[in-house]
């Protein structure tokens, strides 16, 4: 995929939201361009999924507003394919009349919501105001996680081995015992982990453990 | 009564008048009578002669001078005698020579009455015609050789009978009263045609000229009868014939004519008299004829005709006539030119009543049209979702663009610009909608026949505008390769969507099986060689089956479950009514070609 988010730099998000619109009907596109730049959204459209995927996307929380049948590739497709490539963006899917498997289809692949045309203003702009703010948390969840996996790259093998057995809730002795070392190491050890994580506490390491998706099997795996 | 028998039968009563006196004058002989005087003259002389010698010989011896006197006076009287004789002989001669010359004119005469009559004999009696001469009571009197022997019967076999014998029972009474109307208009002929019977039953047709006449005293019928039976028959089969050409004139609704452009004059037969409602006529005058054709048609059907006229060539057209009732006749007329004599222009020809044609086209028409309705309307009801999409989206582009337009106004202050450009946005998008609406309802809509001229590449964009859903669920890719300077052409609009309609349609079913490939339709125009307007829809689907490449046009075949097999059928006819052709084939690769062709001038569409 040529066009990623860019790894986020800090926390926060560096640019306004912005809608993405792809159909390829020019008047619908016009016109939600319009209702969304009336309510000051910065708005970006497509005539195709092709064209949306040469464009390279800002570091922004965004949405993306997708007529469910699009000519050559359809949205559902183009759903699958951007969970492929690993581009995760809230899709608002737009659809006409006797479209209901497709719907059904788009929610159970993660679409936020769907409007039928033609659609209320407000409920567009409500649907797409929630997808934003859902892309917004994701994008904060995924600064933290990638912040995490950063200090995580910086423990050792045996400290990572250490560390996720000390928040699948084993003793320092019972650690020991597990991977053959004096306690006095798994001790030392477990020092460092707290201090690289930034941990203040085992409860916090344990919550970054989960998000990290380390557990005991991980652990143990190495043995 | 024929001249020539009334003057036979007075020469032969005078023949025999004059050869009965003749008779009676030759019964004394000029001959004998003659001699006999010759013989009296002759033996007084000699027996003079011999008294007078007695006397010499035997009296007295006279005195020399009263002997010498009576010498002298035998002498004298003996040649006054021989004179007398000879004076008598010559007359005698003179009168047999008158008598004789007499004679024998009287001969020649005989001879040529004789010859005469037997001349006239021969001519009444092998003149070849029937004569009878019957009484007031129709018994035959007289009857020549000839006039039996056509019947069959000899001249004894008629002669004393009834004339009834010779007519079949049928034509008796008519017999009968011919003879009556003789009687009554005495010295007057009639004629007739009669049949008559032969006595081996046949018959035979005659012509009968008679007469009555006033004969002896008594009044009699002469009857000269000629021979006509071949020529009845031959009139007969002239008449058959005529009347099985005006049967078959009437039960074709067609009747003949011809025209002496010279004289404007049309002459007709019964059937056309009948088809144009004039009385039947000899002629009938061509300006006549013009007011009877239907207004609208008149200066065309004249313009034909002066045309045809004038260049003297083979003319055929199609007009109506407006009927004194008011009611409408369909004609179809064919004329051959023709020199007259005169080496004027002539036409002879035809005329169809094709009303009921007409109407049966008409119907025919309808049902078509009717059929084709109701296959447009079924394939829109195929299309109702990919419809409903294109009127779909224009209304959502125009409901969005008005809750923006009320953002913009609702602003503080309001952007009017916006605003503005908002709502000129919302007049594109909802002339869009109406726009589809307006396709949709044409192509429901049941006018037809309204031909115009319109841009091919128009009609098939407006079809197309119907079908991206249809593409689009089939996952069928378009490519469309319209030529961009094709000229215009007559054509229905909604019949061109309508075939369009359908070869898309076709062509978006044939490749729904296909999954190895892309399912590609191509739709493309062009003109050929001939300048003829070319479309070719081309798909890459199942292709033709060689079996079913024949019957394909056909009406009611369909390789679909749920088809009508009305869809192609009704193509090639809607093209075909526009003076083209629709015509399939298989693709060199996958799928198979439906292609028509247009005239691109009216001339062509019939």
């Amino acid at each position: 995929m040529t066009a990623r988010p860019a790894p986020p730099s800090s926390l926060a998000s560096v640019e306004e939201p912005v809608v993405f619109v792809i159909d390829d009907d020019a008047s619908v596109r016009e016109a939600l361009s319009n209702l969304f730049r009336s309510v000051g959204l910065r708005v970006e459209v497509f005539g195709s999924a092709h064209e949306f995927l040469q464009y390279k996307l800002p570091n922004a929380p965004s949405c993306l507003i997708l007529d469910i049948r699009l000519p050559r590739l359809s949205g559902l497709d183009f759903q699958a394919e951007l969970a492929k490539a690993d581009i995760h963006i809230p899709i608002i899917f737009m659809t006409g009349h006797g479209d209901i498997p497709m719907t059904v289809r788009a929610m159970k692949a993660g679409a936020v919501d769907f409007l039928t045309k033609p659609f209320r203003d407000q409920d567009m702009l409500d649907a797409v105001t929630a997808a934003i703010e859902r892309d917004r948390n994701s994008r904060d969840e995924a600064m933290v996680l990638s912040e995490l996996h950063a200090l995580f790259a910086t423990l050792t093998p045996r400290e990572r081995q250490v560390m996720a057995l000390v928040t699948s809730g084993l003793m320092n002795k019972q650690i020991a015992a597990e991977i053959g070392l004096a306690e006095i190491t798994v001790k030392i050890h477990r020092g460092h982990i707290m201090r690289k994580m930034g941990a203040k506490s085992l409860p916090d390491l344990v919550r970054m453990a989960e998000l990290l998706g380390i557990g005991p099997a991980s652990g143990r795996s190495q043995t | 009564m024929s001249p020539l028998m009334v003057a036979n039968t007075w020469r032969r009563s005078a023949a025999r008048v004059v050869r009965v006196s003749v008779l009676m004058m030759r019964k004394p002989t000029i001959k004998s009578l003659s001699s006999a005087e010759q013989w009296l003259l002759g033996s007084m002389a000699l027996a003079l002669g011999a008294v007078a010698g007695i006397w010499l010989l035997l009296g007295p011896v006279p005195m020399a001078a009263p002997h010498f006197i009576a010498f002298v006076l035998l002498i004298a009287s003996l040649a006054a005698s021989l004179v007398m004789m000879g004076l008598v002989g010559r007359t005698r001669r003179q009168m047999e020579a008158v008598l004789e010359g007499r004679l024998s004119a009287e001969a020649r005469a005989i001879e040529a009455l004789r010859h005469s009559e037997a001349q006239w004999k021969e001519v009444f009696e092998h003149n070849p015609v029937m004569y009878f001469m019957v009484d007031a009571t129709g018994t035959v009197l007289s009857v020549n050789t000839f006039g039996a022997a056509q019947l069959g019967y000899s001249v004894s076999e008629l002669l004393g009978k009834s004339v009834l014998k010779v007519f079949p029972a049928e034509e008796q009474s008519a017999a009968q009263s011919n003879v009556a109307i003789c009687l009554e208009n005495i010295g007057q002929t009639h004629s007739w045609e009669i049949c008559k019977v032969r006595k081996d039953g046949s018959t035979l047709w005659v012509r009968e000229n008679a007469k009555a006449v006033r004969l002896d005293g008594r009044l009699i019928v002469l009857i000269a009868c000629e021979d006509v039976t071949e020529r009845k028959q031959a009139e007969n089969a002239l008449r058959q014939s005529e009347m099985y050409l005006a049967k078959a004139q009437r039960l074709s609704h067609t009747g003949s004519f011809g025209l002496r452009v010279a004289s404007g004059e049309l002459i007709w037969s019964e059937e056309t008299f009948r088809i144009f409602g004039f009385k039947r006529a000899p002629s009938i005058k061509l300006a006549t004829v013009i007011q009877r054709i239907h207004p609208d048609d008149r200066g065309r059907v004249q313009r034909t005709i002066d045309r045809a006229s004038s260049a003297g060539k083979d003319f055929a057209h199609s007009y109506r006539l407006l009927m004194p009732d008011g009611s409408i006749k369909h004609v179809h007329a064919t004329a051959h030119a023709m020199k007259d004599a005169s080496g004027g222009v002539e036409f002879v020809g035809a005329v169809t009543d094709i009303t009921a044609r007409k109407r049966a086209e008409m119907e025919l028409h309808e049902a078509q049209a009717t059929l084709a309705h109701v296959r447009r309307v079924t394939a829109l009801g195929e299309l109702a979702a990919s419809i409903a999409h294109e009127v779909n989206q224009p209304l959502a582009a125009v409901v969005t663009n008005a809750a923006a337009c009320r953002r913009w106004l609702n602003r503080k202050p309001p952007d009017l610009k916006e605003a503005r450009g908002t709502v000129e946005a919302i007049i594109k998008d909802g002339n869009r909608a109406g726009e589809v609406i307006q396709r949709v309802r044409a192509l429901v809509s049941k006018a037809t026949d309204q031909r115009a001229a319109l841009h091919i590449n128009d009609v098939i964009n407006e079809v197309i505008s119907l079908v991206q859903h249809e593409l689009l669920i089939h996952q069928v890719s378009l490519r469309l390769e319209l030529s961009p300077d094709l000229p215009l052409v007559i054509a229905d609009r909604v019949q061109l969507q309508q075939v369009i309609l359908n070869l898309v349609i076709n062509g978006i079913e044939a490749m729904q099986p296909v999954a190895d490939r892309p399912r590609e339709l191509v739709i493309r125009t062009c003109q050929d060689e001939t300048r003829q307007i070319v479309v070719t829809v081309k798909d890459c689907g199942v292709g033709l089956a060689a079996e079913n490449a024949g019957r394909l046009f056909d009406a009611f075949f369909t390789t679909k479950s749920g088809g009508m097999g009305m869809g192609l059928s009704i193509c090639r006819s809607i093209i075909g009514a526009h003076g083209g052709r629709l015509s399939a084939s298989g693709n060199a690769g996958p799928g198979a070609t439906f292609q028509f062709t247009l005239p691109v001038t009216q001339e062509g569409a019939p």
